[in-house]
């Protein structure tokens, strides 16, 4: 981050494409010193992107940083800032700060089954702990994804599942809530789907990351399986405004979300994650 | 911050001999004291200490405004064609605060905690704060709706200012809290002062629950009922000095001119989380409530290393401006009474 933390680097956007409907993926090369800020993120870490004359927004980092040096974001055209995003294009300058937040704990994961578990574009902040696997695919044990999300012109990296499916110890599975005459895999929520793949829970970390309804039926569900909270983490999101811990705009009970998270594991956030549906 | 000053010297001081320091003052530098703006008190900006109200219990809105205004302009942003040029804009210029009372002072030792004590530090706010010299001044008396006693404070606490000023026979006691406020009186050419002021006796005092109870009363019914009188209007928020949550945003200036401000939120506003998309986490007014309760009693003390104190001053501000009756007081008793 800069000196002053509200001051954002500037970085020009090198490709936007469609993601999904009315996702796009914006991949950001960063100028005025954000290239050093930005090349050591950690997956689940996020930042703040401004449409300058809109404002800015947070969202997470959606590459590894081995993928860099540019930086990934994932924006659903939502709100007043992600529209002016969408307006955007290549050659255009946007603003960054950050990088902001804790992140997983991949050392920790080490040796470890992991289970990431992605809901629409929740997907976006899981993107760079898969790839972090496959770029040190021997230091993890079997990775399962589970991808879910409302409709199939919904699922986000599309064009990556080959990759992942190719990769050694990995499997893919897709579901939709409202399938398409071309859709072949399977129709539910991410919680049949949980259970129709019935991952194992021994030795097994697993991750979610999705709308807030989606993260608590998930992750009650996975510790019904037997999976223990303290190994089911979680990234949170909230509308922060600076990131820092002190707008108090995303307080999860005595949590911020900005600086004590957005990564939390069951036992530090499950009684409190009534409060943030 | 400013350093304690460990002498504490005192000088006895006239009103004349007051409104004279801080003519000076307020030529010196912007002076800000009590004042009434059509017949509502405000820390505001004098002149000349002629315009500093007499006789107020404590001005309607706090001092916190002097640090951290409900409107400020972070950067300005300039655009042309792809190119973005940004410029911090950090405050300049030295200010006075006259007339500070005890609980504002330790509403700001309390905003301290966010903004410069729990890194990283905001560099508008440390501005702000390092640029200004705060005089206390101990109040005679509380005021109906005051309970600074029984949070932690008292109307003669000269905790976080500069110099305090306690009224006495003639005139003022002025001590010399901080090593600011130390240069400052010592250059005024006053007599130095043996005797020390009375101490406050007296004051209302009840029992607040401790921090480490408030998660027990999470889950009370009682949220939900005691909000429903509420009406979201966020006043309370507006007038406390320890509130302090903001919004982001940039505003249009002209063709390719923009500013990024931040301005006062406030956490029980209807649409205070509501996100892009349409989800709204606390939609109840009971929900928005207690979380500003339990702001104040254990997430703020929590979240910036309080210890046991609270992040409420007992000033009674917000007792005072609410239309439909909510006293921050009758919730504490009532959360103190056995089930």
């Amino acid at each position: 981050m800069n000196e002053n933390p509200m001051l954002p680097y500037l970085g020009k956007l090198v490709e936007v494409r469609d993601l999904a409907a009315e996702i796009k993926l914006f991949r950001v090369e960063m100028l005025n010193g954000g290239g050093e800020a930005f090349r050591n993120s950690q997956p689940g870490q996020f930042a703040f992107v401004s449409a300058f004359g809109l404002g800015e927004a947070p969202f997470g980092i959606a590459n590894a940083c081995g993928r860099g040096p540019a930086v990934d974001f994932a924006v659903a055209r939502l709100g007043s800032v992600t529209t002016g995003l969408h307006e955007l294009g290549e050659g255009d300058v946007v603003g960054v700060r950050g990088p902001m937040g804790n992140w997983f704990p991949m050392d920790k994961f080490k040796g470890k089954n992991l289970i990431v578990l992605g809901g629409g574009i929740g997907g976006a902040p899981l993107r760079p702990v898969i790839q972090h696997v496959l770029d040190h695919r021997s230091d993890y044990g079997r990775l399962t994804i589970l991808w879910a999300a409302r409709r199939p012109d919904l699922l986000v990296f599309t064009e990556e599942y080959d990759e992942w499916r190719a990769a050694a110890d990995t499997d893919l599975h897709l579901t939709v809530d409202v399938p398409d005459e071309k859709w072949d895999h399977n129709v539910g929520l991410i919680t049949q789907l949980l259970e129709k793949a019935a991952p194992a829970t021994e030795n097994a970390v697993t991750i979610t990351c999705g709308p807030p309804v989606m993260i608590y039926h998930t992750t009650r569900m996975l510790e019904k399986m037997g999976f223990p909270p303290i190994w089911n983490y979680v990234t949170l999101e909230a509308r922060m405004h600076c990131g820092l811990g002190k707008c108090g705009r995303c307080n999860l009970g005595e949590k911020l979300v900005c600086v004590d998270g957005p990564v939390f594991n069951m036992v530090e956030v499950g009684d409190l994650l009534e409060t943030y549906l | 911050m400013s350093k304690p000053n460990s002498a504490r010297k005192r000088w006895l001081i006239s009103q004349a001999e007051l409104e004279t320091w801080l003519d000076g003052l307020a030529q010196a530098q912007t002076l800000i004291a009590p004042r009434d703006i059509s017949g509502v008190v405000l820390y505001h900006p004098v002149a000349k200490s002629d315009e500093i109200a007499a006789g107020f219990t404590r001005p309607v809105l706090s001092v916190k405004e002097v640090f951290f205004p409900p409107t400020e302009r972070l950067l300005s942003i300039e655009k042309t064609g792809a190119e973005i040029h940004l410029n911090e804009t950090l405050p300049e210029g030295q200010t006075t605060v006259f007339g500070v009372r005890p609980c504002d002072a330790r509403g700001a030792r309390l905003l301290d905690a966010v903004f410069l004590d729990t890194a990283p530090a905001d560099p508008y706010y440390a501005r702000r704060r390092e640029n200004t010299t705060l005089i206390g001044l101990a109040c005679k008396e509380m005021g109906p709706t005051c309970f600074c006693t029984s949070v932690g404070g008292a109307p003669d606490d000269p905790t976080g200012v500069d110099v305090m000023l306690y009224p006495a026979e003639g005139g003022y006691l002025a001590e010399a809290i901080s090593d600011k406020g130390h240069a400052l009186l010592a250059d005024a050419g006053w007599p130095e002062s043996v005797v020390g002021g009375a101490a406050f006796s007296g004051g209302e005092h009840f029992p607040v629950p401790e921090k480490g109870k408030w998660p027990e009363h999470f889950n009370n019914d009682y949220w939900m009922k005691m909000s429903e009188r509420c009406l979201s209007c966020r006043a309370c928020t507006y007038v406390c000095p320890t509130c302090r949550c903001f919004a982001v945003r940039d505003e249009v200036l002209g063709p390719g001119e923009f500013e990024r401000i931040r301005c006062w939120d406030a956490c029980t506003g209807e649409n205070y989380r509501r996100v892009a998309g349409g989800h709204k986490p606390r939609a109840e007014k009971g929900e928005r409530l207690r979380n500003r309760f339990f702001c104040k009693f254990y997430y703020y003390p929590e979240q910036y290393g309080l210890g046991s104190a609270s992040a409420c001053t007992g000033c009674g501000r917000c007792i005072e401006v609410c239309p439909a009756g909510v006293d921050i007081t009758e919730v504490l008793m009532n959360l103190e009474k056995p089930a």
